[in-house]
């Protein structure tokens, strides 16, 4: 499942991406402008809509296409091009100074908000302010309250900023003001970090990074009307219904060559809400020709569209993709709770790969089989850890012979967790998406751990509120389904992400666990590391030290399966978002 | 006066006798007690039919699925092995599954009906007996509890009610969540039932045979058990053929909005939830589950209408 | 006169104790859920409790139980302030609460969602009442032949299909298959902005709905038509010579009226609670999509809202139809 998501280095198969966008991207917007373009998804809104909330790949792909901009963006491109970072609102790609603990971004003239209002670095500066207001702006990227150099108050271990919204008189603002401060024509923004950031032109392409003007924030409620910088803007947005943008004419061509001449569509509708299978057969059927849909495809439905290697049939071909996305698929395991590794390396060895991959559509379509939380793809950062296709004893139908001598070593080695695991009323409890492709998973999971002795259950949570529910300690079970994607090329963005305390998405809760006073020593190092072979290597080794401490039960590499209808052009795999290239789409005449 | 045993003498039939003669001419009638019983009593031996079909609820036949889970042809995989085909991706043995769904939905319906029809009857024969302040403060429950969006609360409830069950340590899993259906389907359904039960005892509180048992100085329980009683059967019978249709739908909308009974059990509901993702893709699976609950319904109002024909013949002639 | 003045008021002050009961129910069962509504508001960032604490007081979950009631009461005709400084918002009365996972006022949410459900329940009314009634006459008066037959069989599908298949069908079969009907694949198109397209985007949810509730009504119908054309003054009517139809139109049907009205009232009443299953399959964003969407996500303002403004119209519809009767028959009054 998703949550964070960025880049890969290296080009992904996919099929046919390049293709498909070939030649079209250069043409004049004239030709192929004009239209609406219809998205479908099942979810009932946005997750979030207001800038600094939004986490989600496929989310900041659609709204850093047609509504937000930020100081540097990802170029859209296929293929590998498309992981370069370019500027945006900024005249370049930032300077670093200081040992890369100062970044200076200049902005260009002419941007404007869409009541025509200049953007300032003031803008930007109370943009990111809002980061630190993390009571009322919940489930946004943090990387400003991580990095930017504001104290710590050693009390709570949270940010002594507490955002603009604070009465609180002790607030800290005074440091804020140090650490993000404007030149005196509000064009020059420098961001002061406590620790040294090589790629920090990287972080600010998140839209947590992007503009809000002070005078229009409302808060919680500016979620639900974000102000628009890009080349449409918001017309309608209604939770179970729609939203509707129109072109934004305040919008400025000339100042946002990123978007110039790729803002085709007149209006762009996102409906809500619709069926998971109406959205499949609209699509398969092609009766709304401009609609493109932002969920992957039924696992039910590929048959319909690829045939059994993943290729697209005929009949689809140029309306459907099938690619490795960025993402890595795991189960997390509750450290915290499962805390003894031979019962955590018996569900490794217990699962049944081949049965699950199957459910969900196959090899072809799911995607290889992991050895790691390092896609690799990610090429300095990756190397094998020994696991899955490399281990002699993991077998794809599960080795039940090595699961049960672990159980046994278990029995003897953690006596509390074996009785507990292997207790027909208590067990282990997995938490998953509430879907029916998983609801049939857990079958499977409950019968090979049933196998190796293990009573396992499930906690089936709606798709749309899984995170906020498993990312809550206090709620989440002994294992939960997950899935990461590096936030930009550089597994500094994975590894302290999933398994540090301070990390974005510490699902593992490994931190009372023997290891992990020294894993932690030696992430922290490696942060600041300068050199970027010395400092791949070095994530490499602890990809496998987390793997050899199973802090994640590894699941797949997986792939992702889009479809459009034929009247849509200009699309391709954007693959630093891990999501089609929203802002390339044009209905074709 | 002819006393009522003396009656039934002279006409030479029993009501019963002459509801089951209605019965009997009910041209739909005998063939959906067939069906309604030999559905029962497949479900009740669901164990013995999967022997004799030579199929099992809990095994996997991934050699019946091609490498992207689906069932390879036409007809979903019908075959000698699999009477009914199998389920795509997982590969179970489709009949079992039915089999051993239906027998869970039964179970669920059954016990709600049961618990129903034992409240409904308790309250409506209380408030319409003694009638006073004990009908007024009966009365007033049922109209507070029908004001509830029932539907509605029995989705909010769930997920928080199986949780303080399970919290409780008392029952798990979904023994927890049959029982709360099975529950929280006979807290919503009583009023219903009492309302009617209420309206028949009031009417036959004041029947001659009532007034002089009342007059011979019976006691109220007496009374009630041995006059009003058996006469509030007919409305209750109906109710039952009634409301076990109602309640096997009931469960198979709550399953596919996701409440209710959780893998690896099935119930009718759950495989007709997954079976819509087919409609498609696989149609052979996508219409068997919802055909044979259509089927069931179908059959147990058919029965229940001829039921009431039979009994409460006032409505029809 | 004075015994109806007595019986109205009388009517009224018990749907003002139900309402008054339901509410506090409502509000007892969800407040001892075992959600904390606190930490239901910050997702991720609930790990630290500073702000837990601080959505705690922004939202008035730190007062005690009877408190927050008579604070909710009060809201409900005064509106309410929720949080203070920059991020202060006021809900106008009558006010339901704040939905922090909306951002919205409760009542504004329900206001949103409200015409959709009323254009689907309208509709549906409208169209079972034509289709149930007329089948149960007609299988009334040709009782035992063909038409009592086909409307018989045309209500046991209608009972006997999940509301959701019908729609999923409809939509799947009729819609997608067969590429020439008007009808879109589900949404909402609101009606003051484009007449047609209301029409035509409310045509199959009204079919979905209409049809499992004229199956009942059919059957209602035929036999309240039965048990009435047996009373005295029907017979009497018949030996004095009338048509079947003037019987029929003048007299059973005026008897067989007031049931019909009830039990339209109570399902119309119902209906406005939301039709969760016909919303969901059609995509209609009603109250039914607004009240499980809010069960899904905890959003316990929404869930507390959705079911007492459901359960007022249901009581409200009740003492309607009981001050109707009473003015009709008076010997209700009593």
């Amino acid at each position: 499942m998703l949550k964070g998501k960025k880049s890969l280095k290296v080009a992904l198969a996919t099929l046919s991406a390049a293709a498909l966008a070939g030649g079209l991207l250069t043409g004049c917007a004239p030709a192929n402008s004009g239209g609406t373009i219809t998205y479908l998804t099942q979810s009932e809104a946005w997750t979030h809509a207001d800038p600094q909330r939004n986490y989600t790949g496929m989310h900041i792909a659609w709204f850093g296409s047609y509504l937000q901009r930020t100081l540097t963006a990802y170029d859209r491109k296929p293929g590998a091009e498309g992981s370069a970072v370019v500027p945006d609102l900024a005249t370049d790609t930032g300077k670093a100074s200081n040992g890369n603990k100062t970044w200076e971004f200049t902005l260009r003239d002419g941007s404007t908000f869409e009541d025509g209002t200049p953007v300032t670095c003031e803008d930007i500066k109370y943009g990111v302010s809002r980061t630190f207001a993390t009571d009322i702006i919940t489930d946004g990227p943090t990387y400003a309250i991580g990095m930017l150099d504001i104290p710590t108050d050693p009390a709570t271990g949270t940010s002594t900023y507490k955002g603009p919204y604070s009465t609180d008189a002790a607030n800290d603002t005074a440091s804020f003001d140090k650490a993000i401060t404007c030149s005196a024509d509000h064009k020059t923004i420098t961001f002061n970090l406590k620790r040294a950031v090589g790629d920090f032109n990287y972080t600010v392409t998140y839209l947590s990074f992007s503009p809000v003007p002070k005078a229009k924030d409302t808060g919680d409620q500016y979620d639900l009307a974000p102000v628009s910088t890009g080349p449409y803007k918001i017309k309608s947005y209604k939770a179970n219904d729609s939203m509707v943008l129109v072109r934004n004419d305040k919008w400025n061509k000339s100042s946002d060559p990123l978007r110039a001449d790729r803002a085709f569509p007149d209006k762009v509708v996102v409906k809500f809400g619709q069926a998971a299978e109406v959205i499949d057969q609209i699509l398969l059927s092609d009766k709304d020709k401009t609609a493109v849909s932002l969920d992957s495809l039924l696992p039910t439905n590929l048959s319909a569209v690829f045939d059994d290697k993943g290729d697209v049939l005929p009949k689809y071909k140029g309306r459907a993709i099938n690619v490795y996305d960025p993402y890595v698929r795991y189960a997390a395991v509750n450290v915290k709770k499962v805390n003894c590794l031979p019962v955590r390396q018996a569900i490794y060895y217990g699962k049944n790969f081949q049965s699950l991959i199957t459910l969900a559509g196959g090899q072809a379509f799911n995607g290889d089989p992991a050895d790691g939380v390092i896609k690799p793809l990610m090429g300095l950062d990756y190397a094998k850890t020994g696991l899955a296709t490399n281990d002699k004893d993991w077998k794809p139908e599960g080795n039940v012979e090595k699961a049960k001598a672990l159980m046994v070593q278990a029995s003897t080695e953690c006596p509390e967790l074996y009785a507990r695991a292997t207790d027909p009323k208590r067990g282990l409890v997995y938490d998953i998406a509430d879907t029916e492709t998983n609801k049939k998973a857990s079958a499977i999971w409950i019968e090979s751990m049933a196998a190796i002795g293990i009573t396992m259950k499930f906690n089936f949570i709606e798709a749309g509120k899984y995170y906020s529910v498993v990312l809550d300690a206090t709620k989440q079970g002994d294992l939960s389904a997950g899935g990461w994607a590096p936030d930009w090329a550089n597994a500094s963005t994975v590894i302290p992400e999933l398994f540090t305390a301070e990390g974005g998405f510490p699902m593992s809760q490994n931190w009372d666990d023997a290891a992990y006073a020294d894993f932690k020593k030696r992430s922290d190092a490696n942060l600041t590391e300068p050199d970027r072979v010395k400092q791949g290597k070095e994530w490499a080794a602890l990809n496998k030290y987390a793997m050899e401490q199973m802090w994640v039960i590894p699941g797949t590499f997986s792939k992702t399966q889009e479809i459009w209808g034929s009247k849509i052009g200009g699309a391709f795999f954007w693959e630093p978002q891990g999501a089609l290239s929203f802002g390339d789409l044009y209905i074709q005449k | 006066m002819f006393s009522k045993e003396a009656e039934q003498k002279i006409t030479g039939h029993s009501p019963r006798e002459l509801a089951w003669r209605r019965f009997k001419s009910n041209k739909v009638a005998i063939p959906s007690l067939v069906v309604a019983l030999l559905v029962i009593l497949a479900v009740i031996l669901a164990p013995l039919m999967y022997s004799l079909a030579g199929v099992d609820p809990a095994a996997r036949d991934e050699g019946a699925l091609d490498s992207r889970g689906e069932v390879p042809g036409d007809w979903n995989g019908i075959s000698a092995k699999h009477p009914l085909g199998v389920v795509p991706g997982i590969g179970y043995d489709l009949l079992a599954r039915m089999l051993f769904g239906a027998r869970v939905s039964f179970l669920i319906a059954l016990a709600s009906t049961a618990i129903t029809v034992f409240l409904g009857l308790l309250m409506g024969i209380v408030g319409g007996y003694f009638r006073g302040r004990v009908d007024g403060v009966i009365g007033r429950f049922t109209d507070f509890l029908l004001a509830f969006p029932t539907f509605f609360m029995i989705i909010a409830l769930s997920a928080p009610t199986i949780e303080r069950m399970e919290k409780s340590g008392l029952i798990q899993g979904n023994e927890a969540r049959i029982l709360y259906l099975i529950v929280i389907f006979a807290i919503f359904g009583w009023p219903y039932l009492s309302r009617i039960i209420r309206s028949q005892v009031i009417s036959i509180r004041e029947r001659d045979f009532v007034l002089s048992a009342r007059a011979l100085g019976a006691s109220n329980f007496r009374i009630l058990v041995k006059e009003v009683l058996p006469n509030v059967w007919t409305p209750v019978i109906i109710y039952v053929s009634l409301s076990l249709p109602g309640y096997l739908s009931a469960e198979a909308v709550f399953s596919y909005l996701g409440i209710g009974v959780q893998p690896p059990m099935p119930t009718l509901g759950t495989i007709i939830a997954d079976s819509t993702k087919y409609m498609m893709n696989n149609s052979v699976y996508f219409f068997i589950p919802s055909l044979a609950l259509i089927l069931l319904v179908l059959t147990f109002n058919l029965l229940g209408d001829a039921l009431r024909d039979a009994l409460d013949p006032k409505s029809e002639n | 006169m004075n015994g109806l003045l007595a019986y109205i008021s009388r009517r009224l002050g018990l749907t003002l104790l139900i309402l008054l009961a339901v509410s506090f129910t409502v509000y007892l069962i969800f407040a001892l859920l075992p959600y904390d509504p606190a930490s239901l508001t910050c997702g991720k960032s609930c790990n630290d409790p500073g702000i837990i604490e601080a959505n705690r007081h922004r939202l008035g979950y730190d007062k005690p139980f009877f408190e927050q009631y008579w604070i909710f009461l009060v809201g409900l005709f005064a509106g309410r302030d929720f949080g203070e400084g920059a991020a202060a918002f006021h809900c106008a009365a009558p006010s339901f609460g704040y939905s922090f996972q909306q951002h919205a006022c409760v009542t504004d949410l329900i206001f949103d969602a409200l015409p959709v459900t009323l254009s689907l329940a309208i509709g549906s009314l409208i169209l079972w009442l034509i289709v149930g009634v007329g089948l149960g006459i007609v299988a009334a008066r040709f009782r035992g032949k063909i038409w009592d037959t086909l409307s018989t069989a045309f209500v046991l599908v209608g009972t006997s299909l999940p509301t959701f298949l019908t729609g999923l069908m409809l939509i799947v079969f009729l819609v997608i298959k067969l590429d020439w009907s008007p009808f879109p694949a589900g949404g909402y198109t609101a009606p003051d902005e484009d007449l047609g397209g209301w029409f035509l985007s409310m045509v199959l949810p009204w079919i979905t709905l209409a049809f499992a509730y004229a199956a009942i009504y059919t059957r209602f119908v035929r036999s309240q038509i039965i048990e009435i054309s047996t009373e005295d003054y029907i017979r009497t009517a018949r030996a004095k010579g009338l048509s079947d139809g003037v019987i029929l139109g003048k007299h059973t049907m005026r008897a067989a009226l007031a049931p019909i009205v009830t039990m339209a009232g109570l399902d119309f009443a119902g209906l406005l609670g939301g039709a969760i299953l016909t919303e969901a399959v059609f995509n209609l964003p009603g109250m039914g999509r607004l009240s499980l969407g809010a069960v899904v996500d905890i959003d316990l303002p929404v869930i507390v809202g959705t079911t007492i403004f459901a359960a007022a119209i249901v009581v409200i519809m009740n003492a309607i139809l009981d001050i109707v009767y009473a003015f009709i028959d008076p010997r209700v009054r009593v």
